[in-house]
């Protein structure tokens, strides 16, 4: 039996803030052309408000996998939050929320950092934890408040948002993993440099070398490993850095649309960065039926790519309406301009 | 350093799950908490934590905030009575309007930002209540 197959969702949550940015501010403000945000198949991002940033994201997210779970918080062994906004350069961001959540002190807890597929990485590390049974059940968490330099491309998508997963014994999950594969190179297509408030991107990098042929060769190792053809699948979910690119790599693939647009979820919030494929996960789950199979591939440049291949199970049904779902979220909104968003996103510098 | 570390770190159970106390003998909630029941004297207390959905009784906008909670105005200070342990806490409402709260609204704690020392500081987490989503809570009545 190979490791994933021991392993399973015990519990998923999403959390999404309320605050909604129409990406034809960024026209208006910043003098891009009108027809931008249907190039990218995106209407509106989501903005984290305030008092909001990835510790308290990613505390909501985890509270609601945690209430599908059903589990004692202390029965987790493992904290893994995956990010590149963590509130502190130094001083861990999982511990926070660890300990708001009841977890501590005996669990490990960490941040990890890989653009947009830290907690994609997260996955495959806590697969391995359970399988040996070094702990029972792990809490992986992507959360970001995307950073993106005011007026740049990125400042159309880079949103706000979270994710959370429980994993634990198979006999326990809602949806259990039977197999993963992990492709990562040297690539320069994105990076934000040590005190840089904002990232920068290497344009030509960001498409074909990087998004499309490391999610391509992880979903191609995937199907070489378990033997698998693309039609085995249900469900797709990619990395979501805007509408447009899930659809044509799917297309690649040989995946038609309709097998993506159930967990397509940037259209309405952005790209989440490390939440953005695991909240198409997360609304996929939501809906899906048991015996149902997904394909999961998050990315994160630098680059690398994971691909999941995760079956239903029956104990789905109990646990879906034990927390709120991705439509909830989505539906509860708050519409505000570039000048809110100005101040929740500290772009206002102030004496 | 503007607030006090070893303030907020002995704080931590009341800002994270807001812990009070319940009088083993008349049954009340003490929160903030106390070891001698503020309603009967009792000694007889025991620790528990009041996260749960509650009502909005009544509420203040602040709008002359003090030093390092400029950036959260205008902010709201709420009584709110927890539906299951019949507690009243004061806490702060999020993600809502002034113009937008009504007495007897359902409200959901959440985990936010309380304030923040400076830009080198210690940030500070505390419990705050938004408007309930999906439902959920109303089931707990």
């Amino acid at each position: 039996m190979d490791p994933e197959e021991k392993t399973g969702i015990i519990g998923w949550g999403a959390y999404i803030p309320i605050y909604r940015l129409p990406l034809t501010e960024m026209v208006r403000i910043w003098g891009f052309a009108s027809e931008t945000p249907k190039t990218l198949n995106v209407i509106e991002k989501s903005v984290a408000g305030r008092d909001e940033d990835a510790v308290t994201m990613g505390w909501e997210a985890a509270r609601n996998a945690l209430l599908r779970a059903g589990i004692n918080p202390k029965d987790i062994g493992a904290v893994w939050f995956g990010t590149e906004s963590k509130p502190y350069a130094v001083k861990p961001s999982a511990t926070i929320i660890a300990e708001a959540l009841g977890i501590t002190p005996s669990t490990m807890a960490t941040d990890l950092e890989f653009a947009c597929r830290a907690a994609g990485e997260a996955i495959r590390i806590s697969i391995g934890a359970v399988a040996s049974g070094l702990i029972k059940y792990s809490l992986v968490i992507g959360s970001d408040t995307a950073q993106a330099n005011p007026g740049d491309i990125l400042e159309f998508t880079a949103s706000s948002a979270a994710t959370a997963l429980i994993i634990g014994p198979a006999n326990e999950a809602a949806a259990v993993f039977e197999a993963s594969y992990t492709y990562v190179t040297d690539t320069p297509d994105f990076w934000r440099r040590d005190h840089s408030p904002y990232p920068l991107h290497g344009e030509a990098f960001t498409g074909a070398p990087a998004y499309f042929h490391h999610i391509e060769n992880a979903v191609k190792g995937l199907l070489e490993k378990t033997g698998f053809s693309i039609n085995d699948f249900d469900y797709a979910i990619f990395h979501q850095p805007n509408g447009t690119f899930p659809l044509r790599v799917a297309k690649k693939l040989g995946i038609p649309k309709e097998k993506v647009l159930p967990g397509l979820v940037t259209p309405y919030i952005g790209n989440s960065y490390n939440s953005s494929a695991l909240i198409g996960l997360a609304k996929v789950l939501d809906q899906a039926k048991p015996g149902q199979r997904i394909l999961l591939a998050p990315f994160g440049s630098g680059a690398g790519s994971d691909a999941f291949s995760i079956v239903v199970t029956d104990k789905i049904e109990e646990k879906k309406d034990k927390a709120p779902k991705v439509d909830d979220y989505l539906k509860r909104k708050k519409v505000i301009d570039y000048g809110l968003y100005s101040k929740f996103r500290r772009l206002i510098k102030r004496i | 350093m503007r607030f006090s570390i070893p303030r907020f770190w002995r704080e931590k159970p009341g800002h994270y799950f807001l812990r009070g106390t319940r009088c083993k003998a008349c049954g009340r909630i003490n929160y903030p908490p106390s070891k001698i029941c503020r309603y009967c004297g009792s000694r007889d207390t025991e620790e528990v934590d009041l996260l749960e959905p509650g009502r909005v009784v009544t509420w203040t906008v602040i709008y002359s905030a003090p030093e390092g909670f400029e950036e959260y105005k205008p902010i709201i200070i709420a009584m709110v009575e927890l539906i299951n342990s019949k507690a009243r806490i004061l806490t702060q409402l999020t993600d809502i309007d002034p113009s937008e709260i009504k007495e007897g609204m359902i409200v959901e704690p959440v985990l936010r930002r309380i304030n923040e020392d400076g830009e080198t500081g210690i940030i500070h987490y505390a419990i705050k209540f938004r408007p309930v989503i999906g439902g959920i809570s109303d089931k707990q009545e």
